[in-house]
């Protein structure tokens, strides 16, 4: 961006142009009428190596990379409840999983606090952590959408074998690869992403860093070979048994007893149908039977991907015959551009038009109309 | 140190539900119901001196915003309302705080004006109250970016719904995903019901961590509004209140709405049902069906004589 002076010499006009397209960057254009896939198993493979130590990331590239991912791993969850993520870090030549691939975001987010004391050491592989990735996500069903990001900082990578021959194995078992660079493009990235259908990005700076991240948080279209099925879901009751109850009987949660970590007694929770196993939260895959527990407010969560809400028209505050209210906040239209709706024809400022297309995925004006009823 | 508390009330003002009530006995009419409120509002302006308010009236046709209104907006609306307003309203009779005064005279005025003038047109029944929820959002959200350079503490904000009329299954989605949106936004919903249990209500306090009453008592609506609704977030956790009802989370399945608890759910577009289908009736996807792997007949070996 290239800062201009008007005519008395003033930039606060170009500031605020700056700052208001800065605002805007945000909404990027959704597919349309694409099948996306909603339930993801996703790993994501962290560099380990001795570039991670470099400081043109503040404090140095791990710590920032540790950070951005936290993040990215809090949005994950909150825009797919219902699918999973596990950890690998590759360092000396060698890959290890920091974390399984599970739907529970406290075990990783402790995990990548852990991990801002590792020592990084040595040469990344990338050839030893896709494998690792592959040998799980290989047998995971076919309707779910299997992707590897990988968040690569150095330019070298040892391999014990020929990566172009594990390219074409993905490929085979359909799992999406995509790569972010935190130094320079590397050729090997390109070619892995382009044939597996990811993307491969080389980020500028941190916040290009936190956008590229965020590019992953949304559902990727489903490639045309997944197969559709119908899954068995189980939609267990919370109970809220107090000790005045009479028949409340204090239990251990599976999950608990898995952890080794002091189970304690629970009088609620949350009972499998099928088995009655318990479980303090949800969402959960239950270990006796095998059943995938959810509550409806996780579908209902990803609906708005399915239902995405289209852009506001741009119009500049001079053209606009309307009253001047923003018909969401009621506040006084100030910004030099006001965002209509196309489908009910209210005006919206800014701030509620940014609102309304990340979080609310729903326009306050529309949704004043009443619906049909959904015709089954 | 002074905190800032917002307070958004919504009130169900469905004409229906309000019209039949005053039919059959009434003890307890629309203006009383409005009268609470304005006492509700004007104590939580007393808490703190740094404390806002606002109040918005569900319809079936429209959600308006009681106070502030458009014509506040000429003046500053968020500050103490001093000047200007006077020359506005007639000025207090009883010796009330004026801005209190205005307040409750431009309530009133709105109300009546939504009311009577309001056109009935077509065949709605429901309340739109998720749209009026996703208003208090926005309006949340002006109110804490207006005030953020006037001070360094957090603005914390709670939704008050005062609900009459039944839930409206069909806004379901809306609701939930205003209902998302609060809970990102660290917005508690309070629920006070007037009537009928509502399900919608009782999910989104418990996913926002707001406290759901059923009103055992309607015309004592005051006391429970002041005794449980009253108090903000900080102070709840010293108080003993209503305690968390029992949320029915199980999912209703799209063929017969039916509460399910084991059920079968689309990989494509999410919709869940009781029975398996070979095909979804949503997004018309047909399913692969796992057969058992099948066993190649074996060829009997002739044995030649």
């Amino acid at each position: 961006e290239i800062l201009k002076e008007d005519e008395s010499g003033s930039l606060k006009a170009t500031i605020d142009d700056i700052l208001f397209k800065a605002k805007r960057k945000r909404l990027y254009e959704h597919h349309g009428q694409v099948r996306l896939g909603m339930m993801r198993h996703l790993y994501v493979v962290v560099d380990g190596s001795r570039t991670m130590e470099d400081q043109d990331l503040k404090p140095n590239r791990l710590t920032c990379t540790l950070k951005l991912l936290e993040y990215f791993v809090e949005e994950y969850f909150d825009q797919n409840p219902i699918s999973q993520i596990g950890l690998i870090v590759t360092k000396s030549k060698r890959a290890e999983k920091m974390t399984e691939l599970s739907g529970n975001s406290k075990k990783h987010v402790t995990a990548l606090k852990k991990a801002v004391d590792m020592n990084c050491s040595g040469e990344p592989s990338l050839y030893n952590s896709l494998n690792l990735a592959m040998q799980t996500l290989k047998h995971m069903p076919g309707h779910t959408s299997r992707e590897i990001l990988v968040v690569f900082s150095s330019l070298t990578t040892c391999d014990p074998a020929n990566i172009y021959d594990l390219i074409k194995c993905l490929k085979a078992v359909k799992i999406r690869v995509s790569v972010i660079g935190l130094s320079a493009e590397v050729r090997v990235c390109t070619v892995l992403a382009r044939e597996t259908g990811g993307t491969y990005h080389v980020i500028l700076d941190e916040s290009h860093f936190k956008e590229l991240l965020m590019h992953h948080v949304s559902p990727p279209p489903a490639s045309s070979s997944s197969e559709c099925s119908l899954i068995r879901m189980g939609f267990p009751q919370h109970t809220i048994a107090s000790l005045s109850d009479q028949d409340a009987k204090p239990s251990f949660s599976m999950v608990q007893l898995e952890n080794n970590s002091e189970p304690s007694l629970t009088l609620g929770g949350y009972f499998c149908p099928q088995c009655r196993a318990k479980y303090c939260e949800l969402p959960v895959e239950c270990k006796i039977c095998g059943l995938t527990l959810v509550s409806a407010p996780h579908l209902a969560r990803s609906y708005h991907h399915l239902f995405p809400l289209d852009a506001f028209q741009e119009v500049p505050l001079e053209e606009y015959k309307g009253e001047r209210y923003c018909q969401g906040c009621q506040g006084e239209m100030k910004d030099q551009n006001v965002y209509i709706c196309k489908v009910c024809q209210n005006a919206f400022c800014v701030e509620c038009d940014l609102f309304v297309h990340d979080s609310l995925h729903c326009c306050p004006g529309c949704i004043h109309e009443h619906p049909a009823p959904i015709s089954v | 140190e002074d905190e800032l508390s917002l307070l958004v009330i919504v009130i169900d003002t469905n004409p229906i539900w309000w019209g039949k009530r005053a039919l059959g006995e009434a003890e307890f009419t629309l203006s009383k119901c409005i009268d609470a409120v304005m006492v509700l509002g004007n104590s939580h302006l007393f808490m703190n001196r740094t404390n806002k308010l606002a109040v918005i009236a569900s319809h079936t046709q429209e959600s308006r915003f009681l106070y502030p209104g458009k014509r506040w907006a000429s003046a500053d609306p968020f500050g103490d309302g001093g000047s200007s307003m006077e020359s506005n309203c007639s000025g207090s009779k009883d010796g009330k705080y004026e801005l209190l005064t205005a307040i409750n005279d431009a309530i009133a005025e709105e109300i009546k004006d939504l009311m009577t003038k309001t056109e009935m047109k077509g065949q709605q029944t429901e309340t739109l109250l998720a749209g009026s929820l996703a208003k208090a959002l926005c309006c949340i959200l002006l109110i804490t970016e207006s005030s953020k350079p006037l001070s360094n503490q957090e603005m914390k904000s709670r939704i008050l719904v005062i609900k009459a009329a039944e839930d409206s299954t069909l806004q379901y989605m809306n609701f939930m995903n205003v209902i998302f949106a609060a809970q990102k936004q660290s917005i508690l919903v309070d629920a006070c019901v007037l009537d009928s249990d509502s399900g919608l209500l009782q999910q989104a306090c418990d996913i926002t961590g707001g406290i759901y009453l059923k009103v055992p008592h309607m015309p004592s609506l005051l006391q429970y509004l002041l005794w449980v609704f009253l108090p903000d977030q900080e102070q709840r956790s010293q108080l003993v209140l209503p305690p968390p009802v029992h949320v029915d989370y199980r999912a209703a399945c799209f063929c017969h709405r039916n509460l399910i608890e084991i059920g079968y759910v689309c990989s494509v577009c999410l919709s869940i049902f009781c029975n398996f289908s070979p095909i979804c009736s949503t997004c018309e996807t047909a399913f692969k069906i796992s057969l058992p792997p099948v066993m190649k007949a074996k060829k009997k070996k002739l044995k030649l004589a």
